[in-house]
C-alpha cells in the first residue's frame, strides 16, 4: 500500500478518535499533541488493525510519539502481509 | 427449520462453556459439554457479572437466582493506597444507577455459585465430565474429539471454550499464545467482621498505588463477605507450570507493607498464601479452522481490570449461537467468520484497554497519578461502552436474526 494511503487512513482514525478536524493533523504531530492517550491508543490501534488487516505488537504501540511513527510501523506491517 | 440438526461439542464447563450451551438451546440447537474435571467446581474466587452478560441470563429467566446468591455493590470508589483517601466515587446500587444506566444490575458472586446456576439450568443429561480433550480429528463432514479416558465424540462443529490454555486454540492457531503479564495476584473471601479497618465494605473498592492495587467487593446472599484481588508487578518471569504457585505465609501481606491498614488487614485475614500468574492471550488473527471455533479466555483471555473476562465470555456465547442458529445453510466457515468479525474488535479493545489500565492502577504518587486521577471523575462515562453493550443488538445491527427482548420464559 502507497504510503500517502496508510497516512491518510491513519489521519483518519486519529482525528476520529481525537475528535479532531484532519486537516490540524500533519505527520509530525504528536500523539499527546492530539489528546490521545494510553487508552484512546487503543482504540487507534484495533481500528488501525481492522483497517489494514493486521495485528500490531502490544510491545510496539506504546512507542509510537507522532502520526508517522504510527504510520510507519503500518506501512511495514502492511508490507509484510 | 427443514435442515437437520447440528451437532455441537463444547470443550468446557465453565461460564463461557455452560453459557453457550444455554444460549445454544434457547435458539433450538442441542450441545455436549466436555469437561475435563471430575466434578463441576470453581475454584475459589468470585467474579462481577456485569449488565453486558446479565441481560443475557434475564432472558433465560435467571436473574431471580443470580440476585439472591449475589451482593451488588453500593458505590465504586477509587481509594489512594496510604491515607485511603477516597479519590473518586460513582453509585452502583445507590439510585439504582447501574441498572438504569445499562438496563441491567451488577452482580458479585461466588464462580461457583454462578456455574452452579448455570448448570442447574442446563441440567446434566448433556455434560459429561471426566472428559480431558487430548486430540481433535478433522473428517470429511464432522469432526471428531478424543478424550484421556478412551472416548471419542462426533461432532459437526467444536467450540473450545477452555480458558486461557486452551487446547482447542493450540489446534486453531498451531502456537502457544499464552502471554505473562509480569503481574500477579493473591485473591481471598474475608468475612466482613473481620475488617474492622475497611472504610465501605459494600461498596467495589480500588485501592491503587506503587506496583499494585487492591480491588474487594461484598458477595453472598448478604453481602457478608468481602472477595479481594491484590496485584503486584512481580515476578517479571513466570518460573512455574500453571498459574499458581505457593508463597511463604509472609509474602501476601509483605508486598503490601506500608498500605492503609484495611488492606493488609484484608491480606493477612484471608491468610492464603497462593500467588496467581495473570495470564493473557496473544491478539489473535483468527479464531477459526475448519469445524472447530474457539471463545471466551481461549479466544481472548485478559487481564481482570475491568471485570470483564466472564462477561466477554457470555457475550461470545450468545453471540455464536445467535449465528449458527441464523447460519440457514450457509457454510460453517462464514457462518465463523462472521462471529469473528462481531467479536474480535470488541474483545481485543477490552483486551488492551485491561492492560492499559494494570498500569494506571499502579502509578507511583506523583504527577501521573494525579493526571489519573482527575480521569477517575468520569469512569462511568469512559468505560459506559463495556457495559451498555448489547448482543442481540449487535446481532441485529450485523444482519443477523436476535432474540425477541420481550419474549415471556418459562422455565
Amino acid at each position: 500500500m502507497p504510503p500517502d494511503q496508510v497516512l491518510a487512513a491513519m489521519t483518519e482514525i486519529l482525528g476520529g478518535v481525537a475528535g479532531i478536524d484532519q486537516a490540524d493533523i500533519t505527520p509530525e504531530t504528536s500523539l499527546s499533541d492530539l489528546g490521545i492517550d494510553s487508552l484512546m491508543m487503543v482504540e487507534v490501534v484495533v481500528a488501525a488493525e481492522d483497517r489494514f488487516g493486521l495485528l500490531i505488537d502490544d510491545d510496539d504501540w506504546p512507542r509510537f510519539k507522532t502520526v508517522l511513527d504510527a504510520t510507519r510501523y503500518i506501512g511495514r506491517a502492511a508490507e509484510g502481509h | 427449520m427443514t435442515q437437520p440438526p447440528v451437532r455441537v461439542g463444547i470443550v468446557g464447563a465453565g461460564i463461557g462453556g455452560l453459557s453457550l450451551a444455554l444460549a445454544l438451546r434457547e435458539r433450538g440447537l442441542q450441545a455436549d459439554v466436555f469437561e475435563q474435571a471430575a466434578e463441576l467446581t470453581e475454584i475459589g474466587a468470585a467474579i462481577g457479572l456485569a449488565a453486558n452478560a446479565i441481560r443475557e441470563f434475564a432472558r433465560l429467566g435467571l436473574v431471580g437466582e443470580l440476585a439472591a446468591a449475589s451482593t451488588i455493590p453500593t458505590e465504586l470508589i477509587y481509594r489512594h493506597w496510604r491515607d485511603g483517601n477516597r479519590i473518586a466515587a460513582h453509585p452502583v446500587r445507590q439510585d439504582d444507577w447501574y441498572a438504569k444506566q445499562f438496563g441491567a444490575p451488577w452482580f458479585g458472586i461466588h464462580r461457583a455459585e454462578l456455574q452452579k446456576i448455570l448448570s442447574a439450568a442446563y441440567g446434566t443429561g448433556h455434560v459429561h465430565l471426566g472428559c480431558r480433550l487430548v486430540n481433535i480429528i478433522e473428517q470429511a463432514d464432522s469432526v471428531v474429539l478424543e478424550f484421556a479416558n478412551g472416548r471419542t465424540h462426533e461432532a459437526d462443529l467444536v467450540v473450545g471454550a477452555d480458558g486461557v490454555r486452551s487446547v482447542v486454540r493450540r489446534w486453531v492457531t498451531g502456537a502457544d499464545d499464552v502471554v505473562y503479564s509480569g503481574t500477579s495476584a493473591f485473591r481471598g473471601i474475608v468475612p466482613t467482621e473481620n475488617l474492622p479497618s475497611l472504610p465501605d465494605p459494600d461498596a467495589i473498592q480500588f485501592w491503587m498505588g506503587p506496583d499494585g492495587h487492591l480491588l474487594h467487593y461484598a458477595i453472598g446472599r448478604n453481602g457478608e463477605s468481602v472477595n479481594f484481588f491484590a496485584v503486584v508487578e512481580t515476578p517479571r518471569i513466570w518460573r512455574h507450570d500453571g498459574s499458581v504457585a505457593e508463597v511463604a505465609d509472609e509474602v501476601p501481606v509483605a508486598s503490601f507493607r506500608g498500605w492503609h491498614p484495611a488492606v493488609t488487614e484484608m491480606i493477612q485475614a484471608a491468610s492464603s498464601p497462593i500467588r496467581w500468574g495473570l495470564f493473557t492471550v496473544r491478539p489473535l488473527l483468527r479464531w477459526y479452522r475448519g469445524r472447530v471455533v474457539i471463545l471466551g479466555d481461549a479466544a481472548h483471555g485478559m487481564l481482570p481490570h475491568h471485570g470483564q473476562g466472564a462477561n466477554t465470555s457470555i457475550e461470545d456465547a450468545f453471540a455464536l449461537a445467535g449465528l449458527l442458529a441464523d447460519a440457514r445453510g450457509d457454510d460453517l466457515e462464514a457462518t465463523f467468520s462472521r462471529y469473528q468479525a462481531l467479536r474480535r474488535a470488541r474483545t481485543r479493545t477490552i483486551q488492551r484497554s485491561s492492560w492499559v489500565t494494570s498500569s494506571l492502577l499502579h502509578l507511583p504518587d506523583g504527577p501521573a497519578a494525579r493526571a489519573r486521577d482527575a480521569k477517575l471523575a468520569t469512569v462511568p462515562q469512559d468505560f459506559g461502552w463495556i457495559h451498555e453493550y448489547d448482543v442481540q443488538q449487535a446481532l441485529e445491527a450485523s444482519g443477523a436474526a436476535s432474540v425477541g427482548h420481550s419474549r415471556n420464559e418459562t422455565r
